[in-house]
């Protein structure tokens, strides 16, 4: 066998990196694919208890805060009520429900908001997005200085829908 | 200028190590950013945008998502004004009125996992064009199917 030749004077004893480098390259352009950008989400719980269900507590309830909300044919809001008021239509009108909501409660986080629902009454044909809106205005709002969420109602219920006004 | 004597050395190597100290960083962030969950998911709901919604703090232990959608176009106009029900457990778009029979084939799977209905939060996923009356009545299918907690999704962020 030959002799292995002597190393150069001064040379570096060096591990191969090239193996490491190929499969650091692999795993990060996996992570790369892989990657989906998803948005924050956030869920708003609702209350729908089952029909007929009698209700658990012995005490008198307190009616209902009654929000409506009208449709035009084309399911763009064609009003949006508090009780009998109409708030009128636009983003406004949702910030105007939050004001009501908030004067109604009087103060935020009192223990009796707890008791107090708010029942939704929405036309069949209306777009989600509006109800979502009302249902925001209802629970709250985001406070401007601190950022943080101020709870309102968090009781949401649903009137059962009305029969549809468009055929499919 | 004095000349310099002849270097030893007679290739010259890159230094590998600032890039595989990036590489590593990139691959550690890709790591920590990309999550594998949100799989029941379905990206053709445009959801309804509410500065309330925020992500939840305590993740809920089930849940049964309800994507109703339209099938939309690359711009994201509607092709089709008739939402569809995606996703859903054959992974066939079904419609949102008659899925009652599956809803009920569903409860009966998380029976069969043994776990309680009162236990299983349906999160309801709306597109924001979807007309609340349907939404509604998918509510109700899921009522009847003995689903009771119910949760609907909306995108965090400021209303458009």
């Amino acid at each position: 066998m030959a002799r292995r030749r002597k190393q150069a004077k001064g040379e570096k004893l060096e591990t191969n990196m090239s193996a490491m480098i190929d499969i650091v390259f692999q795993l990060l352009i996996f992570f790369m694919l892989t990657l989906k950008i998803v948005e924050p989400e956030g869920d708003f719980n609702i209350n729908m208890p089952a029909q007929g269900q009698p209700t658990s507590s012995d005490e008198i309830p307190l009616p209902d805060i009654k929000v409506k909300l009208r449709a035009n044919p084309d399911g763009t809001l064609a009003g949006l009520f508090f009780g009998s008021r109409n708030l009128g239509v636009g983003p406004g009108a949702f910030e105007q429900l939050n004001t009501e909501i908030l004067k109604l409660i009087g103060r935020p986080g009192d223990p009796i908001t707890k008791d107090m629902a708010v029942e939704i009454d929405a036309d069949y044909d209306l777009h989600f997005s509006n109800v979502i809106n009302a249902v925001g205005a209802c629970t709250g709002r985001v406070d401007k200085r601190s950022g943080n969420i101020v709870k309102y109602i968090e009781k949401i219920k649903f009137k059962p829908p009305t029969s549809p006004t468009a055929a499919g | 200028m004095a000349k310099r004597p002849p270097n030893d050395a007679p290739e010259a190597e890159v230094d590998m190590t600032p890039m595989i100290d990036i590489v590593f960083q990139l691959i550690a962030f890709f790591m920590v950013i990309t999550n594998f969950e949100q799989t029941q998911a379905d990206e053709r709901v445009k959801l309804p945008r509410d500065a309330l919604a925020k992500p939840p703090e305590v993740k809920v232990e089930h849940s049964l998502v309800l994507n109703v959608g339209f099938y939309r176009d690359m711009q994201g106009e509607k092709t089709d004004t008739q939402p569809w029900l995606f996703n859903f457990i054959d992974g066939e778009p079904v419609l949102p009125l008659s899925a009652g029979a599956q809803l009920k084939k569903e409860a009966i799977l998380f029976k069969n996992k043994e776990i309680q209905l009162e236990d299983v939060t349906v999160k309801v996923r709306a597109d924001s064009e979807v007309q609340t009356g349907i939404v509604q009545e998918l509510i109700k299918l899921c009522q009847d199917a003995g689903f009771e907690t119910f949760a609907m999704s909306a995108m965090s962020g400021p209303e458009e």
